[in-house]
């Protein structure tokens, strides 16, 4: 699904990710864990490819990062779900719309559209709330529907920064068993986290990175 | 199809979302147009009264007296194939008689005893030039026939008023492409400031896999939008102040201003559509460089 393959990246006021060498099995579900500053946003920028590796090669399904052009990775990125700690949803809009966003830009036709959109909303327990704007709904209900609105387009895998960063702590064990549920239906989970209490004993790989470097996996 | 209805519906939300940028870039539109407009109008003007003193300019060709009515008539059919020659009159030594007498009340053959006016013809230009008409070339080459003794024309009075209507057309059109120009910036950087403020949902949008077309249609319709919507405006005041000032004008001058509102609304709808895409393609591409 996902390969790094010496894949280095150095901003220019320092830091970044040196030599990382991973994958990540179509069906996996794995944790990236580390402190602030380790390199952890980094390596999901280079695997969504909004950052290119300097060296190496970042290698998700048929997208090489090597060979890519700029106007195919909107492709590539429709294949991923992204999750970020700060939700990015968009406030002029409503859950419901915001969720849909995804599905308007693939370009599926408006019925499509209500059903996935509508079962997404069952599926994260957020049904009755499609008319709320982001500001009306809790940390919590606004990162399940960033869940949800990187579930709607049935993604290849799920690229989430720092979930629960924002959240309480049984917010943030829901959301780990949510996406947990969202694994055991096929989809493959990358997640950062700083978190090391929250995703300890629950079966999964864990790769340890630091300063740049990948220490365990 | 609903992706193209979608983005139509996002572009129209937008100037609901982004009020004042969208007044903003409506004014200046409106604006744009009322000057460019006031412009096309006074150029439509200028353009009758150009036609108008064209139809004044007279040559008159004396031809010499041995010209048989036979040669004149092939000559004449000639002049009319010169550039630039509308229409002629023909005056024979009969009709010169004739004119003598109504003019002078004198019958010539009588004082004389013979007609020593010579045949002449009087040429009118064309009046429908978008640019300066030179008289110049009309003349020399009337002047090569050799049944033409003089050429009469008012010279340095067409060359000043053709000379002063060349002046004019240039400043017009410099000042409509300034105009132009502006606006287009002024609309670049209005709609650069929106972007900015939406700088989230792009972000959003480029990380859930939209291609630059997708990021860019709902500015750029928006765009469009402000336009339209600045034309008709504009088109609204022009044209009621047209007929308002119109009666004015033809009270104290009896001078009727003249303009199809139709080409007008549909020139400033065109303009605005115009100035609105390229300001905002422009505003919307550089951000996403």
């Amino acid at each position: 699904m996902i390969q790094f393959d010496n894949v280095s990246y150095s901003y220019k006021k320092g830091g970044g990710v040196s030599n990382v060498n991973l994958s990540l099995e179509d069906d996996e579900y794995v944790f990236l864990i580390g402190p602030t500053g380790s390199g952890k946003t980094t390596l999901l920028r280079l695997a969504y490819m909004e950052l290119m590796p300097q060296v190496g090669k970042v290698k998700i399904d048929k997208y090489n990062s090597n060979k890519i052009k700029p106007r195919k990775i909107p492709y590539l990125r429709r294949k991923i779900g992204m999750v970020f700690q700060n939700y990015h949803l968009l406030n002029d809009r409503n859950l419901f719309e915001n969720i849909a966003l995804p599905l308007h830009v693939i370009g599926f036709e408006k019925d499509e559209i209500i059903d996935r959109v509508t079962e997404s909303l069952e599926e994260i327990g957020l049904v009755g709330k499609e008319e709320h704007f982001p500001e009306e709904l809790s940390g919590g209900e606004q990162q399940r529907a960033c869940v949800a609105r990187a579930l709607v387009k049935d993604p290849d895998i799920i690229l989430a920064d720092e979930p629960t960063g924002n959240l309480d702590p049984v917010t943030s064990f829901e959301l780990i068993k949510l996406l947990e549920e969202v694994n055991r239906e096929g989809t493959a989970i990358l997640m950062a986290s700083h978190n090391y209490n929250l995703i300890k004993g629950r079966g999964h790989r864990i790769i340890e990175i630091q300063n740049g470097i990948i220490r365990k996996s | 199809m609903d992706k193209i209805i979608f983005l139509f519906s996002e572009g129209l939300k937008n100037l609901w979302r982004h009020k004042l940028t969208a007044f903003t870039a409506i004014f200046s539109t409106f604006l744009t147009l009322i000057v460019a407009g006031s412009l096309i109008i006074a150029s439509e003007n200028t353009n009758k009264v150009i036609e108008y003193l064209r139809d004044k300019y007279k040559i008159e060709v004396f031809f010499k007296k041995d010209v048989s009515d036979k040669r004149l008539g092939e000559i004449i059919k000639e002049f009319k194939l010169i550039r630039g020659v509308r229409s002629i009159t023909i005056i024979t030594k009969g009709d010169a008689e004739k004119i003598f007498k109504s003019q002078f009340g004198e019958d010539i053959l009588e004082i004389l005893g013979y007609n020593p006016l010579p045949a002449s013809c009087v040429l009118n230009v064309v009046k429908k030039q978008a640019n300066r008409l030179n008289i110049r070339p009309i003349i020399d080459q009337l002047r090569k026939f050799p049944e033409v003794d003089e050429v009469s024309y008012q010279g340095r009075l067409i060359s000043r008023i053709e000379s002063y209507y060349e002046k004019f057309v240039k400043l017009m059109t410099g000042l409509l492409i300034l105009v132009l120009v502006v606006s287009v910036f002024i609309i670049s950087n209005t709609v650069r400031l929106t972007i900015y403020a939406k700088k989230e949902l792009i972000q959003s949008l480029q990380l859930i896999g939209a291609t630059n077309v997708f990021v860019k249609a709902p500015f750029i319709i928006e765009g469009v939008f402000h336009g339209l919507i600045g034309a008709a405006l504009a088109s609204l005041l022009l044209i009621s102040g047209l007929n308002f000032g119109s009666k004015i004008i033809y009270s104290v001058a009896e001078i009727q201003l003249e303009y199809n509102a139709l080409f007008l609304v549909s020139l400033l709808g065109l303009i605005g559509i115009l100035i609105s895409f390229i300001g905002s393609s422009r505003a919307i591409s550089r951000f996403l460089k």
